[in-house]
């Protein structure tokens, strides 16, 4: 469906994207994920055709992005971060306008309207103004214009951002409904849960280039450690940081700031009363504790040494 | 061409869904008109009153005492010396004028030959002065022809001018005719303002529908917009129509409704058509311009507001552009209302055609032009 070979982009002497190469296949779900300032958004740009790429080619359906304007186009449905709709207009004038935008007309809008309305269910506020939604209505409908011409590849880029529970519930299972009825989809976010539930490959960005991806089976099988025990210390002191990395069953020890340390291990129990006993040895006071199973954010602070929301 | 008119109908949706559009579209000018009209009307409750004394009482002061009165703007009286000073102290007038014995040796010698005396403190004073001056330009140019023409038909001036005079209205075609400047009535009272007014609101109303250009690209809906298989011209195009359609609908309903209410003759509707396309065409250039230069609404709003004020005071828009300094009236040819001003003078006072207009409706595509060059050319799209 989309394949992305060694595209890059610069702004002026800024190398934003540094070669990224990525395929998504046809009725897959596939999770981009990257902290702020990653080149996710960037990337995303580039495929939809709002901005050009500098190196290698980006190909939908085997079409050209940037070459094949309409027709890459018509094939992909963009969910922006931003809510882009007309505040002062209803639901319904939104999703026809956006409709129109795709080449639908006439009764085929109304009754594509009406379906989308149902699929984000605001059916019953279809004629009420965006500007008196909450803001979770509001990424529904969003969400909804992006539908109108029923796309084969749909793009979104943080959908969630700023919404209450109900809503983000809503919009995660409407997003996996229309994956399973074969709709591509390539979801970016920050928040690591809703690309777990969600994606079967994911990948994962940081500073312009692409760290990993994988099934989430690929990516937990290059983790460090299983485990990972946070503690928060009083002062952190480098003797001891090198006599925990010397410890068995450590992985790799992580020094996070506001004195956190993250600790990979393999086992758990002995290597916990283990740390406990190096720092009363070491005059290292223990404030909090905490043993975490290791996930995608786990394997990307691994990979990077920063937090995914940072 | 489906997606460009789709475009265009959404956004004339979405200005006649503002309730404000609707006041700055049609209440604002219709009451600037009314006001302004009435101060400024022939048909006036409000204007200036000056008692005009003629000490003199000849051929010659007796013309100047009839030129002055033609002027709409001021009521004059004319009265004895006695009356006109009880009038001034009693507060019944703004002032007294008095044609002072000796007008010949005076014109002649470039001597003033009217005293004015305002009431204290009229604020006013200054644009009776001009008008009075005005008024004596005019005769001096018969005064010079009058004195010219005795020396060759060996005759007295006075009688050359008396027949000057005369033959005034003559005069006035044939100096028309040759120069192609208007010699007649300055148009004055409501009709002044419904095309003051108009051109201003229009401007407003083109600057707030020019800033949705700015909206839709601070909220994202122009680059959501790129994602979709539209092409820039065909966005550009759909939004550009939309002004000036709504452009179009609002000098409709103004000059249906200024018409009806007030009585106002716009002039044939072919000329008039053209006028205005011309100046919608400048107008939505204008603020596409301003668009280009800003990051946000407001800002287009507050530079927009100061642009349009400050232009339509030095082009006429407000007074007649005759009653300022010459200096501003120089300036006054770099404002494109100062244009529409004249273009619409013509064809109110003098029913003209679309061949009497050429001038402003170059001058209006001309500035057209520049701005659309300048507002395109810098338009930010993402």
């Amino acid at each position: 469906m989309l394949t992305v070979t060694d595209v890059k982009k610069s702004f002026q002497s800024n190398e934003v994207i540094k070669g990224v190469t990525l395929t998504v296949k046809k009725g897959e779900s596939f999770g981009l994920l990257g902290p702020n300032g990653a080149g996710k958004s960037t990337l995303i740009s580039m495929i939809c055709g709002l901005i050009p790429y500098e190196g290698g080619e980006i190909l939908i359906n085997g079409k050209l992005v940037g070459k094949h304007h309409k027709e890459t186009k018509q094939m992909i449905g963009v969910v922006p971060q931003d809510i882009a709709l007309y505040p002062t207009m209803s639901a319904l004038d939104n999703l026809l306008f956006w409709g129109k935008m795709y080449g639908l007309s006439g009764k085929a809008a109304k009754t594509r309207a009406k379906e989308v309305l149902e699929l984000v269910g605001l059916t019953g506020r279809a004629k009420e103004r965006i500007e008196t939604f909450s803001g979770g209505m509001k990424r529904r409908i969003n969400i909804g214009a992006a539908l109108m011409h029923e796309p084969q590849l749909l793009i979104m880029d943080e959908p969630t951002v700023g919404i209450d529970p109900q809503s983000r519930n809503h919009i995660l299972e409407t997003v996996k409904s229309l994956n399973e009825q074969g709709m591509t989809v390539i979801y970016t976010s920050h928040y690591m849960e809703e690309v777990e539930y969600l994606c079967r490959r994911i990948a994962i960005m940081d500073e312009g280039k692409l760290i990993a991806s994988g099934t989430k089976k690929d990516l937990a099988n290059r983790l460090a450690g299983g485990t990972v025990l946070k503690i928060a210390v009083d002062t952190v002191r480098p003797q001891f940081i090198e006599q925990l990395k010397a410890m068995d069953g450590v992985e790799k020890v992580i020094v996070l700031p506001e004195n956190e340390i993250d600790v990979h291990m393999e086992s758990k129990m002995e290597t916990v009363s283990d740390v406990i006993l190096l720092a009363s040895r070491s005059s290292v006071a223990i404030h909090n504790m905490q043993l975490q199973e290791a996930n995608l954010e786990t394997l990307f602070l691994q990979l990077t040494g920063r937090s995914l929301r940072e | 061409m489906k997606k460009i008119l789709s475009i265009c109908l959404f956004e004339i949706k979405r200005t006649f869904k503002k309730k404000s559009s609707i006041v700055v579209m049609l209440g604002m000018p219709l009451l600037f008109t009314f006001l302004f009209g009435t101060v400024f009307g022939s048909d006036a409750d409000v204007s200036f009153r000056i008692a005009l004394v003629d000490e003199e009482q000849s051929t010659l002061s007796k013309y100047i005492a009839q030129q002055l009165m033609k002027d709409e703007m001021i009521i004059y009286e004319l009265v004895s010396a006695d009356v006109a000073e009880e009038q001034l102290s009693g507060n019944e007038v703004q002032g007294t004028m008095t044609i002072e014995k000796g007008i010949t040796e005076k014109l002649r010698d470039n001597e003033p030959v009217i005293h004015f005396q305002p009431t204290a403190g009229l604020a006013t004073a200054p644009l009776v002065e001009q008008q009075v001056n005005q008024a004596i330009q005019g005769v001096d140019i018969y005064v010079a022809a009058a004195q010219v023409g005795s020396s060759y038909l060996d005759e007295s001036w006075e009688s050359v001018f008396g027949r000057l005079i005369e033959n005034e209205v003559k005069i006035q075609v044939w100096t028309e005719q040759k120069t192609g400047i208007s010699t007649g009535n300055p148009m004055m009272g409501v009709s002044y303002s419904s095309a003051g007014f108009s051109i201003m609101f229009v401007m407003i109303m083109m600057l707030s529908m020019t800033g949705t250009l700015i909206e839709a690209r601070q909220v994202g809906i122009w680059s959501r917009l790129f994602t979709t298989p539209v092409t820039r011209f065909q966005v550009l195009l759909g939004y550009f129509l939309s002004f000036f359609i709504v452009g179009w609908i609002q000098f409709f309903l103004l000059i249906l409704l200024s018409s009806t209410l007030f009585g106002v003759y716009w002039g044939p509707p072919g000329a008039l058509l053209l006028l205005i396309t011309s100046l919608l065409l400048c107008v939505v250039g204008l603020g596409m311009a301003i668009a280009s230069f800003v990051k946000t609404v407001e800002q287009q709003n507050a530079i927009g507001t100061l642009v349009i004020i400050s232009t339509c005071m030095l082009g006429g828009v407000y007074w007649p552009i005759s009653m300022v300094p010459d200096v501003m009236q120089k300036i006054a040819n770099f404002v494109p209302q100062t244009w529409a001003m004249e273009g619409f003078t013509t064809l109110i006072t003098e029913g003209g055609t679309a061949g009497d207009i050429m001038m402003p409706l170059f001058v209006l595509l001309g500035f057209a032009v520049v701005f659309l060059s300048i507002g395109l050319s810098r338009m930010k799209y993402a």
